[in-house]
């Protein structure tokens, strides 16, 4: 599918997807590295913030401490009056703004053997001071009763106070002891009391992101501040772990009630948000502090720089991919048109006009080439049509050439059908259209058949040439009366007068007595014909000494004798013959010949000549022929035939 | 075909023909033998020991080159032809009109 859409789509394609998988690793590794780095510092700054915080309420609360505690040395050195307790309480609210209330509550009849309950009590209200005693039934509030026991200053779980106060408040109360008899004995309790108001206010005054809140929770977990009100008091941290059955807040919880410190991440029931809290124990009370930390508006930075790196990555990511697509369009658009024009040379239009394409890039340098080529096959193709019109013109005059050449042949076959003495065949395959071998045979007189077989050296058109005037001359110098060798001496003479370019014949030439069998015959260079006997055997002729003719202008051709008895057969045949090849450069052979003419010798002249180029094909297999291939076969039958 | 040049002994120049002498190869050895004579070698030793076949076109070759060194009075005489080159010669009485020797150096001592 791919394969098939353009290159501009595949660049576009290939380096988009690069580009998006750099961005996105190089996005990744960023937002992980800056979030763990990051993270590290929330989690330093969360720590450093909470113990601040914790420093801030333990100072505030240390410094209410110390009121209960001064007041202390004063009581256990004075001798106490009812007035000057009442005094001294006055001064103390009224000089410290931070706590709320402050009272002298005295063991019974401590003050006075009469007085059962003394426990003078100053606060706050409504911008004034306020005076009470506070009743009898105050001494079993934890207040009282929990320092008296555990004999030393403690800060009480956070309550209510309906009678003094009608408000929620924390006490701090320090127990006071006097010497009797060399006896500590206890005398009572000094306290300073503190609005949860206040308080919450200190811790609400922690500002943390938008949405993160500290709050503190007592020893039992009770919540002591907490910015929905009405857990204050209410509930305790355990008791909303259960309700809402959050196990990490239970352990949460267990920890800080335990005393510990430490961070750790937590899901903000409020809001459902992800966050840390982070929380440690204050010195002064046994109350613990927690501060809840969003964890989206500590990362907002992060996110922040995300964000603006996301922009950045897609913005480039679009310019890039304009960028890539006018590119890869500048570099295929002219590919394109090259392509289509090329179109049309595929289907053979050469005067396709090709784009113009000004740039010297690959493309350029291939616009160039096409437009060379398209010349280049014009021109080829103007002087292909010119050379084959000029091959047919010739071919045509060659075949024509041809046929006046096998004209000039004697007919085949028998062209004495009236004569029943001997039976003549001959056949002549030239290797090109036109060639240089000859065969001829005529009637000298009644009684002598003159027969010829020759081979001009060479093929073609020139050894054409050369066998046609041979061809005139045997027939013009077979005149009655001559001898073979004469008749060589003759068509040599006249060959030889003008033969500039060194051409020869070989050529053969008998004379038969039809009747009587005698034979005359002289060879010119020629291969010896075979006489296949009636009986059997086959036998070269001698030779004659001769040379083929051309040559030797005034060279003399001897003749020679032997006699034909009946059914004997004279085989002439030009070195086409023997000579021809197969496609292992072997020759057909004298002995191949031979034995073929034994073979084929009952058989007529025709069927024999037709035998032995059978027999050549064959063993050419296919083998273009080099040579011209000539065969003259003549049977003698005589009177008695 | 292979034609070399064996080197000069008494003027003359000792050649030898291998291979095959035909209507494809003759042309090359009339070349060849034309630039020598080019070069005004005229008087020719052609060792055939190593020729394996001749055709009437390589006798053609032969015959134009004979009668070419006649006309400048050099000359050409074969040696050592064997097989059905030797009978070639026979056949075709090219034997009776071009001097043919049994070796080189029978050729030298007649040269």
């Amino acid at each position: 599918m791919l394969k098939n859409r353009g290159i501009a789509f595949k660049l576009v394609l290939f380096i988009l997807f690069s580009e998006i998988a750099i961005f996105t690793f190089i996005f990744g590794y960023n937002y992980l590295v800056s979030r763990r780095i990051i993270e590290k510092n929330i989690e330093q700054n969360a720590r450093n913030l909470v113990m601040a915080t914790v420093n801030r309420i333990d100072s505030a609360l240390r410094a209410v401490e110390k009121i209960p505690k001064n007041l202390l040395y004063i009581l256990e050195d004075l001798p106490l009056t009812g007035v000057e307790v009442k005094d001294l309480l006055r001064t103390v609210v009224e000089n410290n703004p931070d706590i709320y209330g402050a009272a002298i509550a005295l063991e019974p009849y401590a003050y006075s053997k009469d007085k059962l309950c003394f426990a003078p009590y100053y606060c706050r209200s409504g911008g004034k001071l306020k005076f009470t005693y506070l009743d009898c039934d105050s001494y079993t509030w934890d207040w009282y009763r929990i320092p008296k026991e555990v004999n030393h200053a403690v800060w009480s779980e956070p309550y209510y106070d309906e009678g003094a106060g009608n408000r929620m408040m924390s006490t701090f109360s320090v127990p006071f002891y006097k010497s009797v008899k060399g006896k500590k004995r206890f005398m009572g309790v000094i306290t300073a009391d503190i609005s949860l108001t206040w308080l919450k206010k200190i811790v609400s005054s922690i500002k943390i992101a938008q949405t993160g809140y500290g709050f503190l929770i007592s020893k039992n977990g009770r919540f002591v501040t907490h910015p929905q009100t009405n857990l204050i008091m209410n509930e305790t941290v355990f008791s909303v772990a259960k309700a809402t059955n959050n196990i990490n807040l239970q352990k949460i919880g267990r920890e800080m009630t335990e005393g510990k410190s430490g961070f750790a991440p937590f899901t903000s029931m409020r809001t459902g948000k992800k966050c840390w809290i982070g929380y440690a124990p204050l010195s002064t009370s046994n109350w613990s502090l927690g501060i809840l930390f969003p964890q989206d508006e500590l990362m907002s930075d992060i996110t922040d720089l995300n964000h603006a790196v996301w922009a950045l990555s897609v913005g480039g990511f679009l310019i890039l991919m304009v960028v890539i697509i006018i590119i890869a369009g500048s570099i295929t658009r002219p590919l394109r048109a090259l392509s289509k024009a090329t179109e049309g040379i595929a289907t053979g239009d050469l005067d396709v006009e090709l784009p113009q394409i000004r740039s010297q890039d690959e493309v350029g340098v291939l616009a160039e080439s096409f437009k060379q080529m398209e010349d280049s096959l014009k021109q080829y193709i103007k002087d292909l049509t010119e050379t084959t019109a000029a091959k047919e013109r010739i071919e045509s005059e060659l075949y024509v050439a041809r046929d006046i050449q096998m004209g000039m042949l004697p007919t085949v076959p028998p062209p004495f059908p009236d004569i029943a003495l001997f039976d003549i065949y001959a056949t002549l395959e030239p290797a090109r259209e036109v060639g240089g071998d000859l065969y001829n045979f005529f009637f000298m007189d009644d009684d002598h058949l003159c027969f010829a077989v020759g081979d001009v050296a060479g093929k073609g058109v020139p050894a054409a040439l050369f066998m046609t005037v041979t061809q005139t001359l045997i027939k013009t110098k077979g005149i009655k009366g001559l001898s073979p060798g004469e008749i060589l001496e003759s068509v040599n003479k006249d060959l030889s007068l003008e033969n500039p370019s060194f051409m020869f014949v070989t050529l053969f030439v008998g004379i038969l007595h039809i009747r009587t069998g005698a034979l005359q015959f002289s060879s010119g260079g020629h291969n010896p014909p075979y006489i296949i006997r009636a009986d059997g055997k086959i036998e070269a002729m001698e030779l004659t000494g001769g040379i083929p003719l051309g040559i030797v202008e005034d060279f003399s051709y001897q003749s020679k004798m032997t006699g034909l008895k009946k059914d004997d057969t004279i085989f002439l045949y030009t070195d086409g013959v023997t000579e021809a090849m197969n496609e292992k450069h072997e020759l057909f052979s004298s002995a191949r010949l031979e034995e073929d003419l034994l073979g084929l010798k009952d058989k007529p002249v025709e069927q024999m000549a037709g035998g032995i180029m059978e027999s050549i094909e064959a063993f050419s297999r296919g083998t273009p022929q080099t040579d011209d291939i000539t065969i003259l076969l003549l049977r003698f039958y005589g009177e008695a035939g | 075909m292979k034609i070399t040049n064996t080197g000069k002994q008494k003027d003359c120049l000792l050649i030898t023909v291998e291979g095959r002498m035909d209507a494809v190869t003759t042309p090359e050895f009339e070349q060849t033998l034309g630039g020598w004579i080019d070069e005004g070698e005229i008087r020719f030793i052609v060792d055939f020991a190593g020729l394996d076949y001749i055709s009437s076109a390589g006798l053609r070759g032969i015959l134009t080159s004979v009668k070419r060194l006649k006309a400048m009075g050099g000359r050409i005489v074969l040696t050592a032809l064997r097989g059905t080159v030797k009978e070639v010669f026979e056949i075709s009485g090219f034997s009776t009109i071009i001097p043919i020797y049994e070796s080189v150096e029978a050729a030298l001592q007649e040269m």
